[in-house]
């Protein structure tokens, strides 16, 4: 069924990477008639960069993004060719899982999964602008000058925006490499104030598999037992393999530096800002000019395919220089590029300009995910893409938005940045970001969100069982690690629970002694543990976080007259009068508010309410508005 | 930020800084009672407390059942408090260490302390009084701080601030190493604990020695306490009076006339004094006498230093030694007085039991040497802050360095006791902001909290 002009979507998804498919899913899975659009139906969930999911912070996504009933978890689980839990030898805080994945079937999978939801229509085609009546995004219109209407647009350009790709001094417009860029669509958006920034970012060069020599590297392995993303993986995980590293040396780096005149980063050809975390390797080269080698690794993009990604050689040097960088390294100096390295440069929108739930301040019920908002990562896309979905479904229903709090999720902590603190470069999410990062664990995600993924209807019946299962599980071997004790030094007893909190005590090796133990899964396992060995630091947090609660959901009165809060500029009465806030948490996230102005109002309302702030004043979600 | 939260009980010393009659503890919030009744034992038997009604007890450290300090404790009810809170006030004796005992005791039992002016930021929110009010009071506490004192504090605690903000860039560069090794595994960034824990003692190293200067800091600012101790009828009366310049203290040839303690200020160069005249130390004769020298001796113990004072025309030293040695450890000037009546006492038979301190012959009456006293005090008790030394003046910074430098114990235990690094992160991570605090960096409440945060804490 192809979209005709007669056709009223409730959502218009625009791209279909990583942030689009998560979008378009969440959305038809709570019911909504959804349309796909995108430039080639081939790069459907197309890993533009580097052929793996996961990794810090990004793992946790991908498990987060998996309780509300998304679908990236499971896609990775089964295309996944090397599978590693990263940081073993930390606690279960900063542990997550990485996948290597094969991209083609990456991409075939996630097409085939979409295909089959009844109410999304998958379409080929170029968008070109948005349709907007009083200031309300109703459709967009493709380069055809055909029109698909819905009423709510999702925008998830990626990188196509305006796209231009840099190798050597020599550019071209492309969203991706030899694909067209989004110029028309670049252009209306600029037009209407919606894209405010020029970021860049790059990807090295694919070797064919054939031409390099492998046993100049050290192979690096899979976990003996992988450890997939989704809690509704139930296929067997198989490390089918390895990836390797490398260095690069002294030679290399005087060729970097040789050419540095012909590097459009260096040359001040590229305006557009790059992320510091994820340096090409002309820039770690100039700023590390102590550092005698840096390290790389060769992934295999595929099974099918030979190419093999330099993982930490990215660069937008020219093609010659690329390969003479190649020449100095042994075990590379034969190998032949089958895709040069670029950088490119893409437009994008400033995210505070958009509400908690990705919708635009600027466009009603336009909501923005992924690239566009100044992220890098596909997670991070994937992220946003499935709280827009579930956001402009929930404003269709007309029920209350979905906002996750940093302390729920990192997707609240990703998402809270953005709108509140916007970005000075492409964005990547850290474990660091979080301020209770020993509760956002990749052990916990389930129970700390599947609880919405159910309410959503993206959480099967089954699926929640399971779930209800585990926990009663878990349950049974805390109160059994209370009750049971164990004899240290041969004189003082104390409770199984207490004795695993000494840290080289592993709730592992205890299993084989305990029945009552036994039917637990490694997963239960490491969340266990984790639960015990942070519990004192956990006890603390879920104290602090009651308390913030408790005052961001202080409730501000319709009768409030904003004029008579003392100590309120005049700018910040006029951004909480077009705002409404409901609640104090609602004031701190309008942007361009100090937290003076937060604070002002927090206590006018304390001092008028002459008492203090009552129980059950606490608002479970934040109590935004759609927006009109 | 809104760390204000009105939930927490607080707690924190509403008397000025330092040595006084008086010194008062203040508590707000739900539990102020509760935690209070915890450290007070009523010294009735059965006694309870009635709002607005002074009751007199012992106060406690309940983990021991000891009992530490005399007080007043006075509850009232909310709203009929100054912050409109259920407030509990112990009234103390005005010794720091009594006062800071009574916090630590108060804080482990869940009382937070207060941040500058949170009682008062409490009273406005509580609709007690408004803006313009709360600022009066600031205006009010500080209107008598000695231009010089403030000037000299300014001066201290810019060079305080640029060493704290260079600890904050090292705290930071420790976090930067772990956090990366813990985002990047695969980048095989070495974080060596061993080098991180010997990071983290230096840091821990550096706070201890500005927990310690607080009590020269504290004496810069307040003065330096000098309690004159001796026998009865050696002189202690006239020597208060002839360093004062004027008659103060009653002074009759009665032993045992002073009773009481007078305490007053003297200026030496650019130091203040607080000279304490104290009763004689004797076998008492009375009850009122023997309460009086309870005090001298708990007053003298407290001091900064004492200046021990011996009558130079009368032959035997012994009883003098024997009360010397209860002072053992103090810093003291050893004064012969009433030379004028002659010196009978060889002093050299004497030396080793007088240890190695300044001895100085004067006469009080006559006003004999008092000058050589006068430097030779300046010399023995001014405060010694090295050059460049940092120091601490305020009660309120001593307990915030001390929670830093807890925590980075606390990380480097973790650290050593084989925790994994996002444990002791977790401390590191707190010291931090905590610091921006203590440096005032982190204003995020400009305007309000602006008014709020230039309090004393506890008024």
């Amino acid at each position: 069924m192809s979209p005709s002009p007669l056709d009223v979507y409730d959502v218009v998804v625009v791209g279909a990477g990583h942030a689009g498919c998560e979008a378009a899913w969440a959305a038809s899975g709570m019911g909504l008639r959804t349309c796909l659009v995108t430039i080639h139906l081939e790069t459907i969930a197309q890993m533009s960069c580097n052929p793996a999911v996961g990794g810090l912070a990004k793992g946790h996504l991908v498990r987060e993004i998996d309780a509300l009933g998304g679908i990236m978890g499971l896609m990775a689980d089964q295309t996944g060719i090397q599978f590693r839990l990263l940081n073993r030898s930390r606690g279960g805080a900063v542990q997550a899982p990485r996948a290597q994945c094969d991209k083609a079937q990456y991409r075939t999978a996630m097409k085939n999964k979409l295909e089959k939801v009844p109410n999304l229509t998958i379409f080929q085609g170029i968008v070109a602008d948005i349709l907007i009546e009083n200031g309300r995004a109703g459709g967009v219109v493709l380069l055809d000058g055909s029109r698909i209407f819905g009423k709510t647009v999702i925008l998830t350009p990626g990188t196509f925006l305006n796209g231009l790709i840099h190798i050597g001094l020599a550019s071209y417009p492309a969203g991706r490499a030899n694909e067209p860029a989004s110029r028309d669509l670049g252009d209306n958006l600029k037009k209407r104030g919606l894209l405010s920034f020029r970021l860049k970012t790059g990807t090295p060069m694919r070797l064919d598999k054939n031409t390099i020599d492998w046993t100049r590297f050290e192979p690096q392995p899979g976990d003996d037992v992988p450890v997939p993303f989704s809690f509704r993986t139930k296929i067997r995980l198989e490390n089918k393999v390895l990836c390797y590293t490398g260095y690069t040396n002294a030679k290399t780096h005087e060729v970097i530096r040789a050419n540095l005149d012909k590097s459009p980063l260096f040359q001040g050809k590229i305006s557009g800002i790059g992320p510091r975390y994820c340096p090409s390797i002309e820039d770690k080269v100039v700023k590390f000019p102590h550092h005698l080698r840096h390290q790389f690794f060769l992934e295999p993009e595929g099974l099918d395919t030979a190419e093999t990604y330099v993982n930490g050689i990215s660069s937008s040097l020219p093609f010659e220089t690329q390969i003479a960088v190649l020449k100095t390294i042994p075990g590379l100096d034969r190998a032949k590029i089958m895709r040069p390295a670029y950088a490119i440069e893409y437009d994008a929108a400033d995210p505070t300009l958009l509400f908690p739930t990705l919708e635009s301040r600027v466009t009603g019920n336009l909501y923005l995910a992924g690239q566009i908002n100044g992220t890098s990562g596909y997670e991070e896309a994937a992220a946003q893409g499935i709280m827009a979905g579930i956001n402009a479904a929930l404003k269709i229903l007309g029920k209350p938005p979905f906002i996750l709090r940093r302390d729920e999720a990192y997707i609240g902590v990703l998402i809270d940045d953005l709108v509140s603190r916007g970005i000075e470069e492409p964005y990547r999410l850290f474990t660091s970001r979080a301020e209770y990062r020993l509760n956002l664990r990749i052990d916990n995600a389930d129970q700390r969100l599947l609880k919405y993924g159910r309410e959503f209807g993206l959480i099967a019946t089954d699926d929640f069982l399971a779930f209800e299962e585990k926990a009663k599980r878990i349950a049974a071997a805390f109160s059994y690690l209370e009750t049971a004790k164990i004899v240290v030094d041969g004189k003082e007893k104390i409770a199984l629970r207490d004795y695993l909190k000494k840290p080289d005590i592993r709730l592992r090796n205890m299993l084989e002694y305990h029945q009552n133990l036994a039917a637990l899964t490694d997963e239960e396992v490491r969340h266990i543990e984790a639960e015990i060995k942070y519990e004192g630091y956990l006890k603390k947090q879920s104290k602090e976080i009651a308390k913030v609660l408790k005052i961001d959901g202080l409730k501000i009165p319709e009768t409030l007259e904003l004029s008579e809060v003392h100590g309120l500029t005049r700018e910040a009465v006029e951004k909480m009068k077009k705002y409404r806030p409901r609640t104090v948490g609602d004031i701190k996230k309008i942007p361009g508010l100090t937290p003076s102005d937060v604070f002002s109002v927090y206590v006018h309302l304390a001092a008028r309410k002459k008492k203090h702030l009552g129980k059950g004043d606490i608002v479970p979600r934040g109590t935004f508005d759609h927006a009109e | 930020m809104l760390d204000y939260s009105l939930e927490d009980t607080i707690i924190a010393v509403s008397t000025p800084p330092g040595r006084g009659g008086i010194g008062l503890v203040r508590l707000s919030g739900d539990s102020a009672l509760s935690i209070a009744l915890k450290i007070f034992r009523p010294k009735k038997a059965g006694a309870r407390v009635f709002p607005g009604r002074v009751l007199l007890g012992n106060l406690v450290d309940p983990e021991r059942e000891e009992s530490f300090e005399e007080a007043y404790l006075i509850h009232f009810r909310a709203p009929h408090s100054y912050t409109t809170q259920s407030v509990v006030e112990l009234s103390c004796h005005g010794s720091p260490a009594v006062l800071e005992e009574v916090l630590r005791l108060g804080t482990r039992l869940g009382a937070r302390l207060a941040r500058p002016g949170e009682f008062t930021l409490r009273a406005y929110l509580g609709g007690r009084i408004d803006a313009l009010q709360a600022e009066a009071v600031d205006d009010l506490i500080r209107a008598p701080n000695s231009e010089a004192a403030r000037k000299a504090f300014g001066h201290l605690d810019g060079g305080l601030s640029s060493k704290m903000a260079g600890l904050r860039r090292r705290l930071v560069e420790i976090l930067g190493l772990i956090e990366a090794a813990i985002e990047f595994p695969d980048e095989k960034l070495s974080v060596s604990p061993g080098k991180i824990g010997a990071g983290l003692e230096e840091m821990a190293g550096y706070l201890d020695t500005l927990i310690a200067s607080y009590d020269a800091g504290r004496a810069l600012l307040e003065g330096v306490t000098l309690a004159i101790v001796g026998r009865t009828n050696v002189g202690k009366s006239t020597l208060f009076n002839a360093l004062l310049g004027h008659e103060r203290a009653i002074v009759t040839p009665f032993p045992g006339t002073t009773r009481d303690f007078l305490r007053e200020k003297i200026r030496i160069k650019d130091i203040d004094f607080n000279l304490v005249d104290l009763a004689g130390l004797r076998l008492a004769e009375s009850s009122v006498e023997e309460e009086g020298i309870r005090r001298s001796r708990e007053i003298a113990a407290q001091a900064d230093g004492i200046l021990f004072l011996f009558d130079a025309s009368k032959k035997g030293l012994e009883e003098d030694l024997g009360f010397l040695e209860e002072f053992r450890d103090k810093k003291a000037i050893l004064v012969f007085n009433k030379i004028d009546l002659g010196r009978k006492p060889d002093l050299r038979k004497f030396r080793t039991r007088l240890g190695r301190r300044p001895c100085l012959e004067i006469s009080a009456l006559r006003g004999t040497n008092l000058e050589r006293l006068k430097s030779s005090i300046y010399k023995a008790f001014s405060p010694r802050i090295a050059d460049g030394g940092d120091v601490i003046f305020h009660l309120r910074q001593k307990l915030a360095l001390e929670d830093m430098r807890n925590r980075l114990r606390l990380a480097k235990r973790l650290l050593s006791d084989g925790h994994p690094e996002e444990f002791y992160v977790e401390e590191i991570r707190e010291i931090v902001p905590a610091l921006g605090r203590f440096l005032g960096e982190i204003r995020s409440e400009e305007v309000l909290a602006d008014i709020f945060s230039r309090f004393c804490v506890g008024k």
